[in-house]
């Protein structure tokens, strides 16, 4: 046997607190039996639950008829048998054919439902996929890439790597890097479909060649075990309220001996001066009003555990400010203006914040950007880059 | 895209983008192969769509089942030949394999009734139904989630064709 044949390809979990069956994996079965321990399962699964039984089938990447069949027949026949029982199928958008597929048993049986789990998964999820972030990433890219550039090669990056960047947003990173590293593939993915086509199109106009956009979820990418050099991940493991959840799937699609590279901020040691009090206040309510919305700005210097609890070796962790005089101070200025768009409107309005506090709260960043234009003025963004490497 | 080719048939033309043939004895050695093919396949091909992490997900379902289809042939002799080929948004499968002549009437006649209208609800019928998905249900459900269009093309001696083509890129987002 190689060793394909003994790794296991799925798996069928049942957890009796949410009442949910959920199968992941491959499966393509030549005969039934094989499913034998699974089906046991959820047959068992329907037997002690009362009211709903959730069947997930978010990270089920294949599943041959036969193994449907078999599935959806215990599915249906508990329907006939106990019409007390209700069953939701939850399926991924991004696994194309799951929806279509399961979406049949409803047409079937009124009890089930499917229900296609998706961008409300994540407390703040919402207006970073298709919110008024598009200007914030361009800008913030052009001016963290000179300082990338010099620091990627000490993380893995090189010519000629097989690399993916996870959470890509318009796609500025990894055109970039192609143009810079020429490395021989990159895969880029991002949950918001906005930001794709955008990048699509920039990798149409400009011809650009070797990316391969890909709509994904990164807590459950469909990408196969174990195939990059270096996975790069830039300000966003700080957006998602459970980061080692993306950090392990991360490792996942890392090689053996390849490196898993993250960016992340802190953002109340963004500072300035002249007006640094002002300033100082309004980024320490920056990290109070995310972690409203559970998303953790200030996890730059906790990426070194981060990335030590997930299992990698040989850590390097290093940080840059990005400032008013890496370039044009006007750029930065820019930056801290998008910022104080979005932040200062609609987060704050999203979490219900009064005139008076939104007014202190705008202050902070003109003040900000004041400095960042005095001419004797000096504004900056620290930023965390950390690495890890995949134990062998 | 260029504009639309048609050969003389008035067919457009598809253009190759890989074939694979072996021993339909070394094939059905191991229920494996298909997953391997087809996993195989639908990477290469995938590469320059839109999305290509996502079309090789879908092509492979899809693919998978027609090799599992092959695979259950009762002929024991001779090459099984997979061809993809593609025109704009659409993917042709042409998979060539021995098989008995009752089979191959029975495929003429199942691929027939896929083009039936009343294909999807045979499908559903199917699926709550007792039996394991026959070779018939499998290729409709082919057409009814994956929109895909079938026919059963002329082939020399004991094989068959079978002539699929997948509007995957369509199916996306
Ligand atoms: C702060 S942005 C960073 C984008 C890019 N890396 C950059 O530095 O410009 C966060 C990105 O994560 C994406 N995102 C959010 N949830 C995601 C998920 N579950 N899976 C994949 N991407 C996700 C958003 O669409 C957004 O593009």
């Amino acid at each position: 046997m190689s060793p394909y044949d003994l790794l296991p390809r799925f798996k069928a979990q049942y957890d009796a607190n949410n009442q949910e069956f959920s199968i992941s994996g491959v499966v393509r079965p030549q005969a039934i039996d094989e499913l034998g321990p699974s089906i046991a399962l959820l047959r068992d699964a329907i037997g002690r639950v009362r009211g709903v039984l959730y069947v997930n089938v978010r990270r089920l990447t294949q599943m041959n008829n036969a193994a449907f069949h078999a599935f959806s027949r215990i599915i249906i026949d508990a329907c006939r048998a106990r019409p007390d029982l209700k069953f939701v199928v939850i399926t991924s958008s991004v696994v194309g054919w799951t929806s279509r597929k399961f979406g049949r048993l409803s047409g079937i049986e009124p009890n089930i439902t499917v229900e296609e789990y998706d961008s409300e998964f994540y407390p703040g999820q919402g207006f970073l996929e298709e919110g008024g972030f598009v200007p914030i990433l361009r800008s913030q890219t052009k001016m963290t890439w000179r300082h990338e550039r010099a620091i990627l090669p000490r993380h893995g990056m090189r010519q000629g790597i097989v690399m993916a960047d996870i959470c890509c947003g318009i796609g500025d990173f990894a055109v970039l890097v192609q143009k810079e590293f020429q490395p021989s593939r990159i895969v880029a993915l991002d949950h918001s479909i906005s930001s794709l086509n955008y990048a699509r199109q920039v990798m149409r106009e400009f011809d650009i060649r070797g990316i391969e956009y890909t709509y994904g979820d990164a807590s459950e990418m469909l990408l196969d075990e174990a195939q990059f050099d270096l996975v790069t991940c830039r300000h966003s493991l700080q957006i998602f309220n459970r980061p080692e959840l993306i950090l392990k799937e991360l490792y996942r699609i890392c090689k053996p001996g390849g490196r898993v590279y993250i960016t992340n901020e802190k953002n109340s040691h963004c500072l300035g001066e002249p007006r640094a009090e002002s300033i100082r206040w309004t980024y320490n309510e920056v990290a109070k009003l995310f972690g409203h919305f559970e998303m953790d700005v200030e996890l730059g210097p906790k990426s070194r555990r981060y990335l030590m609890e997930a299992g990698f070796e040989d850590i390097r962790v290093e940080t840059f400010m990005v400032t008013n005089l890496d370039g044009d101070p006007q750029d930065f200025a820019d930056v801290i203006a998008a910022w104080a768009d979005v932040y200062a409107g609609e987060m704050a309005t999203r979490r219900g914040d009064g005139a008076e506090f939104v007014a202190r709260f705008r202050q902070g960043f003109q003040d900000h950007i004041f400095a960042a234009l005095h001419p004797k003025g000096y504004a900056g963004w620290p930023i965390w880059v950390a690495s890890g490497r995949r134990p062998q | 895209m260029g504009p639309v080719q048609h050969d003389l048939a008035g067919e457009p033309t598809f253009e190759p983008m890989i074939q694979i043939d072996m021993e339909i004895k070394g094939f059905v050695s191991a229920w494996r192969h298909c997953d391997y093919v087809s996993t195989y396949m639908a990477r290469m091909i995938s590469q320059n769509r839109s999305d290509s992490v996502r079309h090789s997900n879908l092509f492979s379902s899809a693919f998978n089942e027609l090799l599992e289809v092959a695979f259950r042939t009762r002929h024991a002799d001779g090459e099984l030949a997979c061809r993809v080929s593609r025109h704009g948004a659409t993917d042709r499968i042409e998979l060539t394999f021995p098989c008995v002549p009752e089979e191959r009437q029975f495929y003429e006649e199942a691929v027939s009734q896929v083009a039936g209208t009343e294909a999807r609800e045979r499908y559903l019928n199917s699926v709550s139904g007792d039996l394991a998905p026959s070779r018939e249900i499998v290729l409709l459900e082919l057409a009814v989630d994956y929109n895909a269009t079938l026919r059963v093309e002329e082939a020399d001696g004991d094989v068959i064709r079978l002539v699929v083509d997948l509007p995957l890129e369509g199916l996306q987002h």
